[in-house]
């Protein structure tokens, strides 16, 4: 980047944070470098001060501390205090200004909600909660899901956090929520909506060390874990899970004949020595492949 | 407007939780097609998949011809409703209808245009300055469906629209949905778990389960003609009351043996149970509870489908009652007249209409037919 250009930026985001419009050459200035500084400090000073949402990001990213919070918040017109609860709406696509412009209009108290872009692929929303007992976290998360999805055509996912007292706590929040859309993608994709006290098995698995879980696995399927059954077997099985160990129904289901699913059960009994049809061994068989997902996302880091 | 076909569509997550399987549909231009069934059967599933909304796993969908599958939700000219809709509250009517257009960069007249003809269809032209708060519930949901409408799109795929409303409102906005189709002669995929709402909505109704499709059908065919038990249970309140029913076939005579009773099968009914080779077998005998009578010349008409019993319950809803009593050990509802002098307690006699009853197979439960 040359020096003008790296100027060009600096001013961009001057005027981004402050509404000054400066102009400025590389060439007439004397020493680029300490011009480039004193405007980055510039815009850096101006947003620590006066802009909102660089305060309750960094608030997000654990950066300022709680008398400190205390001391900065009313600046901005916030009650540190107050029952509230974080929402994470997070997409695979790039969630372009449309989402927030979509969001503000939803919650348009600016003062009672707090919608903070993270990252291209994140947005926070920070929510009062109402009066004890009528907080209804889930309502909301569907009404953020639904309403994207027929404004913006888009499909995201939701995750919300506990309930918090005090802005210094969003943070904790903000992790409790992430983690959540990282273990919905790997265990509970066909949810739009997860809120973090309902992580389930999928939060107790993601919490182990990943060797723990070879371990595990290759108690269960010996050496080669993840070849040790097609993708064919594993629906077969999902199915059969499903359907809560009921060959008939299941068999019925993926229009095959009783006994064919049975030898495909016995063929899994061989492979694996569990035989699914005894509740024991079918939750073994539900825990392994539930760890083995995991370990898939992991490989592939896909629950990002 | 638009057709569809959805050839083969499958849905699998990629933690192997099996949404939708080998979902197959012709949906024609102008079609009121109902999804329904019990909650996670798959429907919402399905109608994400059309939108774009969920990645199809396998399968191919079209509309109009053109394949679908990688198209992006935006640019397959659909519109969507869903059941948890949220006015923008500080907007007037009309700007929560221009909102969607707006981020799409519509030009102002064009979005005047289209709003106001939405406004126009739904009744709300004087309502156009009101905020959300001003409204009623049925106004609101009105808006919401214009968001949808301003859109002038090809399909319309509603997800239980009418479910956070409560049942007077649901009535309501179901008859104007109703005359909306009418008006706009619109393709429309409508998914409810609700059976009365799929009845007398839909053109066409598809009953899911788990995942699978299991009837595709007119109401009234679905309600007459179920192909199976679970279609016959779901479609119909109260529900189809199920008996088990041993058959013995003597020559052409042929009779079910339902604990205590034995009930005579009419000609018409024979013949599948015949070619089924069911004698000797125990088969699920099907009734619809207005199928039951307890009026004094239907006992005399009819004196080989008589069960007794003592009523349990007695219920009665103004122009019909119904009463629940115990045959051979299995509930049963019938739904009479109110005139009918049984109450509480009272032992009633009751006679099948047998012409009306179904068979379905004990293991496959399939619908037992000739």
């Amino acid at each position: 980047m040359t020096d003008q250009e790296k100027l060009q930026k600096a001013l961009d985001d001057l005027r981004s944070a402050t509404g000054l419009d400066l102009h400025l050459n590389a060439e007439d200035s004397r020493d680029p470098e300490q011009t480039l500084s004193q405007l980055r400090q510039l815009s850096s000073a101006y947003k620590e001060k006066y802009n909102r949402d660089f305060f309750l990001q960094s608030i997000l990213g654990e950066a300022v501390s709680r008398p400190e919070i205390d001391a900065r918040a009313s600046r901005f017109h916030i009650d540190a205090h107050g029952e509230r609860r974080l929402f994470l709406i997070a997409s695979r696509n790039v969630m372009d200004e449309n989402f927030i412009e979509l969001l503000k209009n939803l919650f348009p108290s600016s003062h009672k909600y707090f919608i903070v872009r993270m990252d291209g692929q994140r947005i926070v929303l920070i929510s009062p909660c109402k009066a004890p007992g009528t907080d209804d976290a889930e309502l909301t998360a569907r009404t953020v899901v639904d309403t994207i999805s027929s404004e913006l055509m888009t499909s995201v996912q939701v995750a919300y956090s506990n309930l918090f007292s005090h802005l210094s706590d969003s943070a904790e929040a903000y992790s409790q929520t992430r983690l959540a859309i990282q273990i919905g993608r790997v265990f509970y994709p066909e949810y739009a909506v997860i809120p973090y006290n309902r992580l389930g098995i999928g939060g107790l698995i993601y919490r182990l060390p990943p060797a723990l879980c070879e371990n595990f696995l290759r108690e269960v399927f010996g050496v080669n874990p993840f070849d040790a059954l097609d993708e064919e077997l594993l629906t077969t099985v999902s199915r059969f899970f499903q359907n809560n160990l009921n060959i008939a129904e299941t068999a019925r289901q993926l229009h095959m004949h009783r006994n064919t699913l049975i030898y495909r059960i016995e063929h899994i009994q061989k492979m694996t020595g569990l035989d699914i049809r005894i509740f024991e061994d079918a939750l073994t068989f539900k825990l392994a492949t539930m760890v083995i997902n995991y370990l898939h996302a992991k490989k592939e880091n896909s629950y990002e | 407007m638009a057709s569809l076909s959805l050839k083969g569509i499958e849905k699998v997550y990629p933690n192997g939780f099996v949404a939708v399987k080998d979902f197959n549909l012709d949906i024609d231009d102008k079609e009121f097609i109902i999804f329904v069934g019990p909650s996670g059967c798959g429907k919402s599933t399905t109608l994400r998949m059309v939108a774009g909304l969920e990645e199809i796993s396998g399968g191919t969908l079209e509309i109009d011809g053109k394949t679908m599958n990688n198209v992006e939700p935006k640019d397959r000219d659909i519109a969507m409703v869903f059941q948890n809709y949220a006015l923008y509250p500080h907007m007037t009517v009309y700007d929560n209808m221009a909102f969607g257009l707006k981020l799409r960069k519509v030009p102002k007249d064009e979005i005047d245009k289209m709003v106001r003809e939405a406004a126009r269809i739904l009744d709300l032209d004087k309502l156009l300055d009101r905020k959300p708060k001003a409204l009623s519930g049925g106004q609101r949901q009105r808006v919401a469906m214009g968001r949808a409408i301003v859109r002038n799109p090809k399909v319309f795929l509603m997800d239980e629209p009418l479910s956070n409303l409560d049942a007077k409102l649901r009535v309501q906005m179901r008859i104007e949905i109703s005359k909306l189709h009418e008006r706009l002669g619109a393709t429309i995929i409508y998914v409810t778990h609700d059976q009365t709402e799929a009845m007398t909505l839909g053109t066409r109704i598809v009953v899911m389960k788990d995942g699978l499709v299991q009837q595709v059908d007119s109401p009234q065919n679905l309600y007459n003609n179920p192909c199976n038990l679970f279609v016959a249970g779901f479609i119909g309140s109260p529900q189809m009351n199920f008996l088990d029913a041993a058959v013995t076939i003597k020559g052409q005579d042929v009779s079910l043996q339902v604990g205590s009773y034995t009930l005579k099968v009419p000609a018409s009914k024979k013949k599948a149970l015949i070619n089924g080779g069911y004698d000797g077998k125990t088969v699920v005998l099907g009734i619809r509870p207005e199928h039951i009578h307890d009026e004094e010349s239907f006992l005399v008409q009819s004196p080989d489908s008589i069960v007794e019993s003592t009523i349990k319950v007695y219920e009665l809803l103004g122009a019909e009652v119904y009463l629940y009593f115990d045959v051979e050990g299995t509930q049963v509802t019938a739904r009479v007249n109110p005139r009918t002098p049984l109450r509480n307690g009272d032992k009633g006699r009751f006679a099948l209409d047998m012409e009306k009853i179904h068979f379905f197979d004990k293991e496959t439960e399939l619908t037992i037919t000739d």
